[in-house]
């Protein structure tokens, strides 16, 4: 049960970037707004109201769409011989250099502590709606989920398919895709915390918010 | 025909028949797809053809603006929308029609295609030619107590038909696929199930619109496929009898033409049935100036009453069992490709021959291999192909986007259908034995993310192959 | 004797202490402590007093004597170069007056009412019941009154600086109320710089739109007081038989900072420069002079040459005076013509406030019931006819002729709808009062007055003076036109494609402008986003094909107070919509249904209300009245009240709402639907009292913007703060409608709303 938070955290430490990876999301003309090097900010403001940092402008059917950054880093890797080129959906583009903040540590380390509930299939997944509105009401993880108890929803070949829990009963911790969103094979959706580890995982918390600097 | 290029807007094995009636044509094309068919034989095909760029990669095959920009991009000429996505979506045909730089739409005008896209419509120019429709409302229904007025006419007409247990159909005027429908088998009920769906229909779409008609239960689904071009000529290619479904309405196998009454004996007179839709089919044709190639949807009770459902403004994935049966004289050589002719006519080409000219030969039928599990209520099954083998013989074909060369993961976005086969034979008879003859040859093998071995309709299409044609 | 010494050394230094605080209310009143060396000449006065017990008795006494001359000479410097800045920071300095010091040197006692300190549900809103006493030859007489106000409570952090909260104006109105039932007289005492701009229940522009509507019929004597009017904060309490103003207030649309902000275009956070904000506050003609001359306010109240502070008692006495003197004024008017013109004789003599505060007759202030019905037509009147000159008619030459002509029609109309119901008969009197009101208009029209109801059809069926709408309308074609035959935007003529504000939420596709303004109507089919129309688009949509009549054209926007800049806007977007004012009325119908329309719309101005505007909606809400129609206000956009107009723009506030209560109360169904933008005065007055208010989907709803929210109250909003779903969820509006079904809904909701006679009673 275990883990070695110290070896993680030094992991974490000794490389605390994530490439990402920024593709055209749809066909049209690209004309780069960032610069090499140039910082990048996420969506800001109390509501996240305010976009992100514009990366560029991608004019498809005479309507230049402002695409910006959804997190924080540094852009490197801007492909220049696209400018003012049509692309293909999905082209790469850009790759922005991001640094894990501590609530992203957290959630990553907790996969190696929850007991992860993962996807059994590329597909769309939906939180069934009781279970949404139960956690919009509640701030704290509260639902319990027993092997037999409906989890997810998962949308496949337009076929809506209820998945049952299996593995150790507990409480939904974390839940790691958005509603509808597409999730690949195995990446995680739940973390599943029994109740008689929930002291544990909290410390494991409290260690790493007093351990990373950000 | 040189300059045209066509941007084929689909996925799948019609993309790929559409690939192949362009190179028939001489017409260069481009294909589009998504990153989840980026290993579909279309996309394969389409880059192996030679020199040129002819595949986009895009974010959606629903997304119009994807389709348009690209076409720009590639110079495309013209689009083809194959079945499903926008082959029946008006507003697509006319933005490309009258965008700054028309492109031609491979299907009907925008105007037919937004006219018979309309059931009520369609029933209401059908009802003034004389053409028999499914006894009811010809227009939405708000009041309630003429709402009941027609339920208890519609309910007396069926018992004077000697139907046992008759009833209705109250349906959302906006709605279709089957969403707010219900049956109303006693006219006690009639009023709650009326209001039922009215609120249902307010809901929903915003109009509480009902439509009510007589439901029927025991018919054979007939369809009747047309052919005209843009200077007036109007051709039908014959009947199919598509009866044979899946729970979900989903047809499984389709036989050219409607009935035979060689093979089965039925209880009217069928050959007679037949040259009735037909007439009727291509008067509506005429009456609505249609121009393209598309489908009469009809029913047919066990008494022999046709009654026509609606019209798709579209190439059906079926056509080919119809081009199968059917020659023209003095072309006899050429086979039969109505995706070519609906190209052609698009383009503004003159068929170059009419009815008389059509004559037709044996029985064809058409077999939709699907990965799905029949006994659980056709649930699609995903997973990975590893083997994808079928017999090879003059009398069948074959179309699949499913590479046979290496193993292939279904895409989970989409129909995990996997390929279509088209059997021809002098007569029924022997299409249904070839038929049999090819399911027993086809090799299908492969696993899911458990490791649990493919499941495909093979078996039950083999099994269904004994109603071909019985009423 | 060290007593005594002592005794002068403490005196020296309350003198002393006094000197600072002169010479603060300076810095306050200039703004700028380097004027004259004032701050150093502070530390002079400090450095004094810090030496108080240093200095010999002589030297020090010099030297206070030497300082206080120095101040008196500046002080009569700055009463000489007072400019309206000036005035508006003598309002806000901390020494200035408030309502607690009217409530102890005005009135003998009080009680206030729901609230202790900051123990209250709104401490910025003061309610008292208090008495009044006057001397009349040695006898005193006690009057009972209600005192409403706003405390600033300076240095009293929770007063909100005299900002009343929605709340806040709601317990104001309660106790009008209150006063109502007890019958006794209102007093309003305005401190404010205007209402808290929160959307919180019951809303900040919904809650006076509520008093003001109440105020316009309350029958009571009411008599308002004006230190500090900002504004809508102000009209909550403002409608009163008797506008009074303090000689030193400030009585206006927007605070100078705000109008330079605005005027600047100074962007968020940004400084405004002084020079701008002067120009602003001499622009916007907020001092009680400018405003008696508007005849926005009736009387001023004298103050010391530098405004009155919390001890200059002389002035209370004088306020005292003014208040009895103007309550008199109310009540004597709802008397017989005899007894008012005795007054009148006698007010000769005490024309004025002199040195005496005694009056030579006691005035009883409750009023008859045939009273109290004379006291609501005068303050009717009052309203109707406030700022009424400064409207622009089209022609100069044909002012008279139009003003005739209209009041004529308007008044044959009236006769022949009053006899078409039959109306009339039980009140012979009002014929007469007709006749005699037509009389008075001119002979020539005496001939068709003497056969009211032929006269009255024959116009009924003249053509005379109503144009098709749109006719000079830019025609312009569409692709569609040839398929859809109705009108369509002309917003839809481009090949391109748009995105919907809500793709990432809801997944929505690129929209082909063509559909999107074509088929669509604006709205996304996804996610039912409205993207904006222009308003033609509702005048052919909306109503019955030709049927929309308008009237009333040659009311035109103008520039009343001379703003600068104002003409070439003003020209420029009558150049850009053909258009001379920011609302359109017209009759029309609807599936049949006749109703009389006014539309305020965003190309002009931004949809905002002057006094063209005002007048506009008013003669429709009368001719509504007098034809027994159906009023619809369609609020394409409104930003306001138009701040170049100064007050001659808030009173459309209350004027508007008179003529609203008017129709509403004769039995009129008046139906309020917002879209786009509606903010700030218009909602907060005559668009906010009405029963049935609907949101157009996507529109917002409020009482000032995000940025002013942010400036006054220092909070951030949400984006969606003032949706319509919010404003829904809050009580503001009664529904939205999706702009598809607007048509259908408004038929449904003036069939079910209006039964039988589309009219209530």
């Amino acid at each position: 049960m275990d883990i070695n938070l110290n070896d993680l955290l030094r992991h974490y430490r000794s490389n605390p970037y994530e490439e990402h990876e920024i593709r055209a999301p749809h066909t049209g003309v690209v004309k780069f707004r960032a610069e090499e090097g140039q910082q990048t900010f996420g969506p800001s403001g109390k509501w996240l109201h305010k976009p992100g940092t514009l990366l560029f402008l991608l004019e498809r059917e005479n309507n230049p769409k402002r695409i910006t950054a959804s997190f924080n880093g540094e852009v490197a890797g801007i492909r220049h011989e696209l400018e003012g080129c049509f692309v293909e959906a999905g082209t790469l583009l850009l790759t922005i250099r991001h640094r894990l903040s501590k609530e992203e540590i957290i959630d990553r380390i907790l996969t190696e502590v929850l007991s992860i509930f993962p996807a059994p299939q590329r597909a769309r997944y939906y939180l069934p709606p009781e279970t949404a509105s139960q956690m919009d009401k509640k701030a704290e993880p509260s639902i319990f989920l027993k092997p037999g108890d409906d989890a997810i929803i998962m949308s496949l070949m337009k076929r809506d398919t209820m998945l049952k829990y299996e593995g150790t009963p507990g409480i939904i911790y974390k839940v790691y895709f958005h509603s509808g969103d597409m999730v690949e094979r195995d990446a995680p959706l739940l973390g599943i915390c029994p109740p008689d580890n929930l002291k544990y995982v909290q410390k494991v918390i409290q260690r790493i918010k007093n351990e990373w600097e950000e | 025909m040189k300059k045209e290029k066509i941007l084929i807007a689909n996925r799948g094995e019609i993309a790929i028949r559409i690939m192949m009636a362009c190179e028939d044509l001489g017409c260069d094309y481009i294909v589009v797809y998504t990153h989840e068919d980026r290993e579909s034989l279309h996309v394969r095909r389409a880059r192996e053809k030679g020199p040129g760029k002819r595949t986009y990669r895009i974010a959606s095959y629903k997304d119009p603006n994807e389709i348009f920009a690209v076409a720009d991009q590639a110079g495309a000429t013209a689009i083809h929308p194959g079945y499903g996505f926008f082959s029946e979506n008006f507003r697509f045909a006319r933005r490309a029609t009258m965008r700054t730089r028309p492109i031609t739409f491979i299907g009907p005008r925008w105007e037919v295609i937004r006219d018979l896209g309309s059931k009520i419509n369609t029933k209401k120019v059908a009802k003034s030619l004389g053409i028999p429709v499914i006894p009811g409302s010809d227009s939405p229904i708000y009041s309630e107590i003429e709402a009941e007025a027609l339920a208890e006419e519609l309910f007396l007409q069926q018992r004077e038909q000697g139907i046992r247990a008759p009833s209705v159909l109250v349906k959302a005027s906006a709605g279709g696929g089957g969403m707010g429908i219900e049956e109303v088998q006693h006219l006690d009920t009639f009023r709650r199930v009326y209001r039922r769906i009215q609120n249902y229909a307010k809901r929903q779409f915003g109009d509480e619109g009902v439509l009510i008609e007589q439901c029927l239960r025991d018919y054979q689904h007939i369809e009747v496929q047309l052919l005209c071009d843009r200077h007036g000529t109007v051709t039908h290619f014959g009947t199919r009898n598509c009866t044979i479904q899946s729970t979900g309405r989903q047809k499984r196998v389709e036989v050219a033409p409607g009935f035979d009454p060689e093979v089965w004996d039925y209880s009217f007179d069928s050959l007679r049935v037949l040259k009735d839709i037909t007439g009727h089919s291509v008067n509506l044709a005429r009456e609505v100036g249609y121009d393209s190639a598309g489908t009469w949807e009809w029913v047919v009770t066990r008494d022999g009453r046709p009654y026509l459902l609606e019209v798709n403004t579209r190439i059906q994935v079926e056509n080919e069992i119809s081009a199968c049966i059917s020659r023209i004289r003095g072309r006899e050589d050429t086979p039969v490709n109505l995706i070519r002719e609906q190209i052609r006519t698009a383009l503004g080409e003159k068929l170059g021959f009419t009815q008389k000219d059509i004559y037709f030969e044996g029985t064809s039928i058409e077999l939709r291999i699907v990965a799905e599990d029949v006994k659980r209520g056709f649930a699609p099954w995903c997973g990975t192909i590893t083997r994808f083998e079928f017999p090879q013989r003059p009398w069948a074909r074959l179309y699949s986007h499913v590479p046979a060369d290496k193993p292939y993961n279904i895409p989970t976005e989409y129909d995990p259908n996997l390929a279509l086969a088209i059997i021809w034979g002098k007569d029924t008879g022997e299409a249904v034995e070839r038929a049999g003859e090819f399911l027993l040859g086809s090799n299908i093998e492969g696993h899911n993310a458990k490791g649990e071995p493919v499941i495909t309709n093979l078996a039950y299409l083999y099994d269904r192959l004994d109603d071909v044609l019985r009423f | 004797m060290t007593d005594t010494l002592h005794k002068h050394i403490a005196d020296s230094g309350q003198f002393l202490s006094q000197l600072a605080s002169r010479i603060t209310y300076l810095i306050d009143i200039i703004g700028d402590g380097s004027w004259f060396d004032l701050e150093k000449l502070l530390e002079e006065v400090q450095q004094v007093r810090n030496a108080i017990f240093d200095l010999p008795e002589k030297e020090l006494f010099k030297r206070m004597l030497m300082l206080e001359d120095r101040i008196s000479i500046l002080e009569d410097r700055a009463a000489r170069e007072i400019t309206p800045a000036r005035m508006v920071n003598i309002v806000r300095s901390v020494q200035r007056f408030t309502l607690q010091d009217i409530l102890e040197n005005v009135y003998d006692s009080f009680t206030e009412l729901g609230g202790e300190e900051d123990c209250n549900i709104d401490p910025a809103i003061v309610v008292a019941r208090a008495t009044i006493s006057r001397r009349v030859k040695k006898r005193i007489h006690k009057h009972q009154v209600m005192v409403i106000g706003h405390e600033k409570g300076m240095g009293e952090e929770y007063r909100n600086g005299g900002c009343a909260k929605p709340w806040g104006n709601d317990k104001a109105l309660r106790y009008m109320k209150v006063a109502e039932t007890e019958g006794i007289p209102i007093h309003f005492l305005i401190f404010t710089p205007g209402s808290y701009p929160i959307e919180d229940f019951p809303g900040a522009a919904q809650q006076i739109a509520r008093n003001i509507y109440a105020m316009c019929k309350l029958e009571v004597p009411t008599v308002s007081f004006i230190s500090e009017g900002g504004s809508g904060g102000a009209e909550a309490i403002g409608l009163a038989d008797f506008r009074l103003m303090a000689s030193h207030g400030y009585y206006s649309v927007i605070s100078p900072e705000g109008a330079a902000a605005i005027e600047g275009k100074i962007r968020e956070g940004g400084k405004v420069p002084r020079e701008l904000v002067e120009k602003c506050a001499r622009q916007l003609k907020m001092t009680a002079r400018d405003n008696l001359g508007l005849g926005t306010i009736d009387r001023i109240v004298h103050e010391p040459p530098l405004g009155a502070r919390k001890d200059d008692y002389d002035f209370f006495r004088r306020l005292r005076f003014e208040m009895i003197r103007a309550t008199d004024e109310v009540v004597l008017r709802t008397k017989s013509f005899r007894t008012f013109r005795a007054y009148a004789l006698k007010k000769q003599i005490a024309k004025d406030y002199g040195s005496s505060d005694t009056f030579d007759v006691h005035i009883p202030w409750r009023l008859s019931e045939k009273e109290t019905e004379r006291l609501l037509e005068n303050r009717s009147r009052k309203y109707r006819s406030m700022g009424q000159g400064y409207t622009e008619l089209k022609k100069e030459s044909l002012i008279d002729l139009h003003k005739l002509r209209d009041k004529t029609r308007e008044t044959i109309t009236r006769t022949y709808y009053e006899i078409k119901y039959g109306l009339l008969k039980p009140h012979k009197k009002n014929v007469q009062k007709v006749l005699e009101e037509v009389t008075g208009e001119g002979a020539a029209f005496l001939a068709k007055i003497t056969e009211p109801v032929k006269a009255a059809v024959d116009f009924l069926s003249g053509p005379d003076g109503e144009q098709r709408l749109l006719s000079d309308e830019n025609q312009h074609t569409s692709i569609f036109s040839r398929e859809w035959e109705q009108y369509v935007s002309p917003l839809a003529n481009e090949d391109r494609t748009v995105t919907c504000p809500n793709a990432a939420k809801y997944g929505c596709m690129d929209l082909w402008v063509p559909d999107l303004y074509g088929e669509f109507c604006g709205v996304c089919p996804t996610c039912g986003h409205h993207f904006p129309l222009e308003y033609q688009w509702y005048l052919q949509n909306l109503f019955d094909r030709g049927s929309v009549k308008e009237f009333n054209r040659h009311i035109v926007s103008g520039n009343p107070l001379k703003f600068e800049g104002l003409d070439a806007r003003l020209n420029r977007d009558m150049q850009r919509t053909g258009r001379r004012s920011g609302i359109i009325t017209f009759k029309a119908s609807v599936l049949g249904v006749k109703i009389v329309v006014a539309m305020l719309y965003s190309n002009f101005r931004s949809g905002t209300v002057g006094s063209a505007e005002g007048e506009k909606f008013l003669r429709a809400c009368d001719l509504a009245r007098t034809r027994r129609r159906p009023f619809l206000a369609y609020i394409h956009t409104t930003g306001g009240i138009r701040i170049q107009e100064g007050t001659l723009g808030v009173i459309q506030m209350p004027r508007c709402t008179m003529a609203v209560r008017e129709y509403v109360d004769s039995g009129g169904l008046y139906i309020v639907v917002y879209d786009n933008n509606s903010y700030a005065g218009p909602v907060a007055s005559f668009l906010g009292c009405s029963p049935y208010q609907v949101g157009i989907r996507s529109s917002r709803i409020g009482f000032a913007g995000p940025r002013v929210i942010r400036e006054t109250t220092g909070q951030d909003v949400p984006p969606d703060y003032h949706s319509a779903r919010n404003a829904l969820r809050r009580g503001h509006i009664q529904g939205i409608w999706d702009r598809r079904d607007f048509r259908k809904n408004l038929h449904d909701a003036l069939m079910t709303m209006g039964g039988p006679n589309l009219y209530y009673k």
